[in-house]
């Protein structure tokens, strides 16, 4: 999955128009608007998607630019929800009095 | 939250987004905030993270934080936050907290291979204590260290100086900084004499061309990117220009990418100096009036061990390490330096390597001769796969830019520039081009170092945590300087040790060859962060010394100490930052530090209390010590003059330093500006004074007059000061802060009439020479009131790919992590962003391996290999023959590959270029 946050660009008179066309495409929505600047998020499934996704934006009626301004990768789901090894711990003790030494320390 | 991870995901892009062009917070995400806010307690602070010194506001509700947002109501951000900042408040809370101090034990003993065991605070002050003694016997004051910090606060950094400097009489103390700063020190201290930007980050709006050079900020300074983009979108005339070794997000949004090879911005700069003098687009007025011309040697070597390198080097490293004694000349430096290609040039200035002397204009004009479009062209290109005639017209567009009248120019830069084998050099030739067009100091118009840590400048800098430093730009070397701190401080002549001491690299050799018993690090960690650390892991564990580490988390450095002192963090403090625009901020503690978790200030001050005067300032060897007015190889006893002074041999350390009768006067509780809020350090050592303000209070005194003011600490506290710029001086009644240095119109300090005054100069002087050396040393050239323009030539970088380790490596940081990750990986939803490092490699570099996207590889280098996926795609785009490796991930320890060279003048380490290869693992 990469998502991309992508800066819309737009008259504020055909603002509404474009923020509609926006939400029309499939795996876009739009997320915030302020006088003609638009922040849509855009969820596609590879680099290549991702960057025609742009390119249809670019095409849009009344779009003055579109940028991807933030990228986000996640590709790989598992990797992205284990914490790694290092950073696996017991479980929390209640008091913090007390504190279990990381395992990781005494390897 | 009730969000899935997925709308989470997209939420957090949405805000980074906004955030990257300056667009406030959606309606809809307030109200859902607000709606939880009943019952919080806010109040002011600053973001843990980069140098920006965003301005944050922190909610307490029963003892715990429970949100951090951007500060409406600060410049720097102006109520915006990046990612990293949104949290903030989740760092302190990781499960793997250390709460109590850890030490190697067995059968309830020390024992350096035995394993961590909980002990209290007593029994861990006890061994240091102990270690210490033993190390300063053996060795003398220069036997103990401190791994200091940019990310101390002012307080900390402040006791830690005095400790070392004044209390140990040892100058072995030096900061992470060293690694981040060290090289933009040099370049402010040699061509203005004083450190620190004139300029501030409003001149993104006032500026027509904001210039990065190395500096990625859409990831490493997203907020200041955030004003950049938002003047980029609203100014017509601005132009956005980034030069970088491969394509990033701060490409996204340039008019113009230069894709340069590594070390080509020393060339590049030099291509625009000369087009500057050769259409004349010099401002012949501000340089006449305000610069004089100075160049140095060239031979200075890399910064490598300067004796018995072979003794502790592999045969692979020594390929590398040989040319601290002898360089060839590549055909490059041949014609950059004006030598012959293949000549061997013996490195005789590696111990003066910081020696300048004035030169002429014409000679200055020749020294820039070969830098032509075309050589410098086939130099800089980073890019293969891109047309010379493309690169070319690219660099001919920045030199445009440069060259035409009543364009404003903002050049910014960090790491590129300061993590560089010639990273002093690099810095003084931003000076040089901004400085020949009259484009410094003003609105819109500098050079401008950005910093990489939240109190680089601040503490390290300002306070002067560094080996040959003490505060306001003093340095331990100068007898005035020496003076004027003991004078202060109130100790005999002559405590303070002249001599310097081992920057943050030589700690680290300095233990691997048994010189430092003893070592402890504070705030940041050494074993993750120093180039080549297969060494000084090796050195901390298996040589008969001391480590320890204070962290508020298990990282490399906790694994690899001896005992481990569990700190308090930000916001678990009372504290101050001070930012890359000199802005100097606040805070309170906010809540309590867990379990037995204690602020460094206070693990420091009750240390002090455990040495009295008789051991510490009685005769001290100090091997090598030649200064005058002291014997040679070491230090004088200064007990009978401390006596005369009103101290006993038995005082301690803490009433000499610390709690001294002036101190004292500052009470707590103080709740004038403490409201409510506590202070643990006050607690626990019960005597009823206010270490924080009072300590602050005194270090105020070295800057007071001399342009490096700083407020009363009561007026940063105040609830409608959000920060100020130094100097700060009292005008009419108010503490009035400074926007621009060095400019007649807002610097007080500026002689009247001058237009423009670098005071920092005053006093100094230059002998006069040729390009290639010094002249007769009668013949000075006064430099008061100026700044120096330098010639400083190309070199090519001194480990190169070649048939066997075929590709250039970088490393630096990513958006969503913070420096070795220990904070931002405990954040869920920072760690689940960027869950690892992976190594960004071009697609045919790949192919040419036979490896995929997620592959596992090795990446080699002479010194060491680890194991990381590979990516093609991405946010960066490396061109073919590099690789780019972030440092935050401990399970990618990448500076177990990485070159410990360093810039000879300021010993920073070059983390961007050194020689892999890669294979599938």
């Amino acid at each position: 999955m990469n998502l991309s946050g992508i800066l819309v660009m737009a008259k504020p008179e055909s603002q509404d128009r474009v923020v509609a066309a926006l939400n029309a495409l499939e795996g876009v929505e739009v997320h915030q608007v302020d006088d003609g600047r638009i922040v849509a998020v855009q969820e596609a499934p590879d680099i290549h998607a991702e960057i025609e996704g742009v390119k249809r934006i670019k095409a849009l009626p009344h779009v003055i630019m579109a940028e991807m301004v933030y990228h986000y990768l996640a590709e790989d789901e598992h990797v992205y929800e284990a914490m790694p090894p290092e950073l696996e711990v017991g479980p929390a003790s209640d008091s913090h009095e007390t504190c279990a030494v990381p395992a990781y320390l005494n390897d | 939250m009730g969000l899935s991870r997925r709308d989470f995901l997209k939420n957090s892009v949405a805000a980074a987004t906004a955030a990257t062009v300056g667009m406030p917070l959606s309606e809809q995400a307030e109200a859902a905030v607000r709606a939880g806010e009943k019952d919080w307690q806010w109040d002011k602070g600053v973001c843990r993270f980069c140098g920006t010194g965003c301005g944050i506001m922190i909610a307490t509700k029963d003892n715990r934080i429970v949100a951090t947002k951007g500060d409406p109501d600060a410049p720097v951000n102006r109520g915006l936050n990046c990612i990293k900042g949104y949290f903030n408040g989740k760092i302190n809370y990781g499960k793997d907290r250390l709460t109590q101090p850890l030490l190697r034990m067995t059968d309830g003993k020390f024992d350096k291979k035995g394993k961590f065991t909980p002990v209290s605070w007593e029994h861990a002050l006890d061994i240091m204590e102990e270690k210490m003694r033993w190390a300063m016997k053996e060795k003398g004051p220069h036997g103990i260290s401190i791994f200091g910090s940019g990310q101390y606060t002012i307080h900390e950094g402040y006791a830690a100086v005095k400790l070392m400097k004044a209390g140990f009489r040892s100058n072995n103390l030096d900061p992470n900084a060293r690694h981040c700063m060290a090289s933009a020190v040099v370049g402010f201290m040699q061509t203005f004499g004083i450190d620190e930007p004139q300029n501030n980050y409003d001149d993104i709006e006032y500026t027509d061309t904001a210039v990065l050079w190395g500096a990625n900020m859409a990831e490493m300074h997203p907020i200041l990117w955030s004003r950049i983009t938002n003047r980029r979108l609203t100014h017509d005339k601005m132009r956005v220009v980034n030069l970088t070794t491969f394509g990033n997000m701060s490409s996204d949004i340039a008019d113009l990418e230069i894709i340069m090879a590594p070390s080509a911005d020393l060339a590049i700069q030099n291509f625009i100096a000369r087009e500057i003098v050769k259409r004349d687009a010099i401002d012949h007025d501000f340089v006449k009036q305000h610069t004089v011309f100075a160049t140095g040697p060239y031979d200075i070597g890399y910064g490598f061990r300067p004796k018995n390198v072979e003794k502790y080097a592999s045969a692979a490293e020594m390929e590398i390490y040989k040319n601290e004694k002898s360089h060839v000349i590549d055909k490059y430096e041949a014609i950059a330096q004006r030598k012959k290609e293949g000549e061997v040039v013996e490195q005789k200035n590696v111990a003066t390597a910081m020696k300048d002397w004035a030169i002429s204009f014409e000679d200055f004009k020749i020294a820039l001769e070969p830098y032509t479009l075309d050589f410098v062209a086939e130099i800089a290109r980073g890019d293969a796969d891109e047309p010379m005639d493309q690169f070319k017209a690219k660099l001919q567009q920045l030199a445009d830019y440069y060259c035409e009248q009543g364009r404003k120019i903002m050049s910014f830069w960090t790491m590129g520039f300061n993590q560089h084998q010639r990273g002093s050099w690099v810095n003084e030739q931003a000076y040089m081009i901004h400085l020949l067009t009259g484009r410094q100091a003003a609105p819109g118009n500098g050079a401008f170092s950005l910093t990489g840590q939240p109190s680089a400048c601040g503490t390290a800098r300002e306070v002067g945590t560094f080996a040959h430093r003490l505060p306001a730009d003093m340095v331990v070397m100068n007898p005035k300087h020496r003076a004027h701190a003991e004078e202060i401080w109130h100790l005999p002549a002559k405590t303070i040790n002249p001599q310097m001491g081992s920057h943050f690299v030589k700690i680290m050799r300095d233990l691997e060859d048994g010189q430092v018993l003893f070592s402890w690090t504070q705030v940041n960690n050494p074993w993750q962060n120093t180039a080549n650390v297969n060494h000084w892991i090796k050195a901390a564990r298996e040589m008969n010394n001391f480590i320890v580490v204070a962290d508020a988390y298990p990282g490399v450095s906790c694994k690899v100490a001896d005992l481990i002192l569990p700190a308090a963090m930000i916001n678990e403090k009372w504290g101050a930052y001070g930012n890359a625009e000199r802005r100097t901020q606040v805070w309170r503690q906010q809540v309590l530090p867990p379990g037995q978790a204690r602020g460094d200030l206070w693990m420091m001050l009750e240390l002090s209390k455990r040495f009295k005067l008789k051991e510490v300032w009685g005769e001290q060897p100090l091997p090598g010590l030649k200064a005058e007015g002291f014997p040679d190889g070491k230090l004088p006893s200064v007990l009978d003059e401390a006596v005369k002074m009103g101290y006993t041999p038995e005082t301690t350390l803490y009433e000499v330093l610390f709690a001294t009768p002036e101190n004292k006067k500052y009470k707590w509780p103080d709740n004038a500006v403490a409201r409510g809020h506590g202070n643990h350090i006050c607690d626990l050592l019960k005597d009823g004074w206010f270490p924080e303000k009072a300590l602050f209070e005194e270090y105020r005194k070295f800057g007071m007059g001399h342009g490096h003011d700083l407020a009363p600490f009561d007026v940063y506290h105040d609830d409608h000061v959000r920060g100020l710029k130094w100097p700060v001086v009292l005008k009419e009644g108010k503490w009035t802060e400074t926007p621009w240095r060095n400019n007649e119109k807002y610097d007080p300090y500026v002689a009247r009439g001058s237009g423009f005054d670098f005071y920092g100069n005053n006093g100094n002087s230059l002998v006069m020479g040729d390009l290639d050396k010094m002249g007769d040393p009668a013949g000075k050239v006064d430099i008061s009131h100026k700044a120096k323009i330098y010639f400083r030539p190309y070199a090519s970088p001194v480990e190169k790919p070649d048939a066997n380790y075929d590709l250039w490596l970088a490393t630096g940081r990513v958006l969503e992590h913070w420096h070795s990750g220990t904070m931002t990986r405990r954040v869920p939803e920072l760690h689940r962003a960027v869950p690892e490092a992976v190594c960004w490699i071009h697609q045919k570099d790949a192919d040419a391996r036979g490896l995929k996207r997620n592959d596992l590889v090795w990446v080699e280098s002479r010194r060491g290999k680890v194991k990381v996926r590979v990516e093609t795609g991405g946010r960066n785009r490396a061109p073919r023959g590099l690789v780019y490796v972030p440092w935050f991930d401990e399970g990618v320890l990448i500076n177990k590959v990485t070159l410990d060279t360093t810039c000879p003048l300021s010993k920073q380490t070059d983390y961007k270029k050194c020689a892999v290869k890669i294979y599938k693992a």
